[in-house]
C-alpha cells in the first residue's frame, strides 16, 4: 500500500484512541516511519535498475516484518505502552493485504508469505480499504463536532 | 574481561599467557572449565550486590570476567577453539549478566522492569551477533560506571545500546540479502523465494 494510506489509518488511530503528545509520536513512528527502511532500500535499487522503473523490486526489510515485534516489544514495555505494537501491527495488517513476496521472519527463518486475501486483486483491497477509511474519518468527525 | 571488546581480545593474549600457562600444562585444565569456574565469581557478585554491597560486588564481577578473558585466550594459544566452546562461553556470559542485573534489581538499585528490558535487549543482539559481526560491548561493562552515573541510567543505556545494535545487525543482514538478490536477477516476482534458495544452498556448502 501507499504511504498515503498508511499515514491516513495512523492519523485515523490517533484520533479514535485520543492519543496525545508522547503516544500519538509513537503512534506515527511505527504506523508510518518504519517506511523508513525503503531509504535504506534506494542505494540498492539504484545500483541494481539505475533511474528506471523496475516493478516488484524487493524494497521490504525486517524493519516492516512482524520479526520486529521481537524488539518492539520490549520498547512498548520500557515505555509502558502498547502503542507501538498495536500500530505497527496496523501498518502489517495494510501491507500483507498486498499480494507480493515478504519474509516474515527473516533472519530466522527464510519462510515467504504473499499475505492474506490473496484471491482479490491488491486495487479492490485499497479500494475498499480506502472506502473504509474514509467512513471511519466521517464517524469521527461526526462523533467529535 | 575484555570479551565485550573482541579487538582486544587476541591482542592482549600474551598478558594472560603465564596464567593460562600455569592453568593449562601444570593443572590440566581445558578451556570450558574455566568458562564454567567464571561462573561462580559472578553468582557470589550478584548475591554480594543483591545485599546491597555494590562495591564488592563489582570486585567480583572483575573477577568473574578475568576469567571469562582466560578461557579464550586458553582455546586461541593451545589451538582449543570451537563452536561448542564459543557457545558455552556465550551462554555463560549472557547466565552471568542475567544473574547480576537481578542482583541490581533484588537490591533494589534498579526496576525489575528495566533489568528484563536490558537482558532481553542483550539476548536478542545475541541471536544475531555471529551472523551480522555487530556488537558494541555494552553489556556489565556498563556497570562499573556507576560512579558517575546513577544505575537506572546505565540500565537505560544497556537496554537502548543493545537493542539499537539488534535493529541495526537485523538491517545489515537484510542488506546482505538483498545484494544477494540483485545478483540474482531475473523476475523480481519470486526474488524472495529464489533468494531463500540461494543463501540455503551457501549455507550448505559452507557448512
Amino acid at each position: 500500500m501507499t504511504i498515503i494510506t498508511h499515514i491516513a489509518v495512523t492519523a485515523i488511530g490517533v484520533q479514535a484512541l485520543n492519543l496525545r503528545g508522547r503516544d500519538a509520536v509513537l503512534a506515527f513512528l511505527f504506523g508510518v516511519a518504519v517506511d523508513i527502511d525503503h531509504v535504506i532500500k534506494a542505494p540498492f535499487y539504484l545500483r541494481y535498475a539505475g533511474l528506471t522503473n523496475q516493478k516488484d523490486y524487493y524494497w521490504r526489510s525486517s524493519l516492516q516484518e512482524p520479526v520486529a515485534f521481537l524488539w518492539i516489544l520490549p520498547l512498548c514495555l520500557y515505555f509502558g505502552t502498547i502503542v507501538p505494537a498495536l500500530f505497527f501491527a496496523i501498518h502489517l495488517a495494510i501491507d500483507y493485504s498486498v499480494g507480493y513476496e515478504k519474509m516474515p521472519f527473516y533472519p530466522y527463518s527464510r519462510y515467504i508469505s504473499r499475505g492474506w486475501l490473496t484471491q482479490y486483486p491488491d486495487k479492490t483491497k485499497e479500494i475498499t480499504l480506502l472506502a473504509g477509511l474514509a467512513c471511519c474519518q466521517a464517524y469521527l468527525l461526526w462523533v467529535h463536532r | 574481561m575484555l570479551s565485550g571488546i573482541p579487538a582486544l581480545g587476541s591482542p592482549l593474549d600474551p598478558l594472560y599467557r603465564p596464567v593460562t600457562r600455569v592453568l593449562r600444562e601444570h593443572l590440566g585444565l581445558m578451556p570450558s572449565h574455566i568458562t564454567w569456574a567464571s561462573l561462580v565469581p559472578s553468582l557470589l557478585a550478584a548475591l554480594t550486590i543483591a545485599r546491597g554491597h555494590v562495591g564488592a560486588g563489582l570486585w567480583l564481577m572483575a573477577l568473574g570476567q578475568l576469567l571469562d578473558a582466560f578461557d579464550g585466550a586458553m582455546a586461541r594459544h593451545y589451538h582449543l577453539a570451537s563452536p561448542e566452546g564459543h557457545r558455552l562461553d556465550t551462554l555463560v556470559d549472557r547466565l552471568s549478566e542475567a544473574a547480576i542485573f537481578l542482583g541490581f534489581a533484588v537490591g533494589g538499585f534498579v526496576s525489575l522492569k528495566l533489568v528484563l528490558c536490558a537482558l532481553l535487549a542483550i539476548a536478542l543482539l545475541t541471536t544475531v551477533v555471529d551472523r551480522a559481526g555487530f556488537d558494541p560491548g555494552a553489556k556489565r561493562m556498563a556497570l562499573y560506571f556507576g560512579h558517575w552515573f546513577t544505575y537506572p541510567t546505565l540500565f537505560t543505556v544497556i537496554f537502548g545500546v543493545n537493542l539499537t545494535a539488534y535493529v541495526i545487525s537485523l538491517l545489515v543482514l537484510d542488506c546482505r540479502f538483498q545484494l544477494l538478490m540483485d545478483r540474482l536477477g531475473g523476475d523480481l516476482d519470486t526474488i524472495a523465494t529464489r533468494g531463500a534458495l540461494a543463501e540455503a544452498a551457501e549455507e550448505a556448502v559452507h557448512r
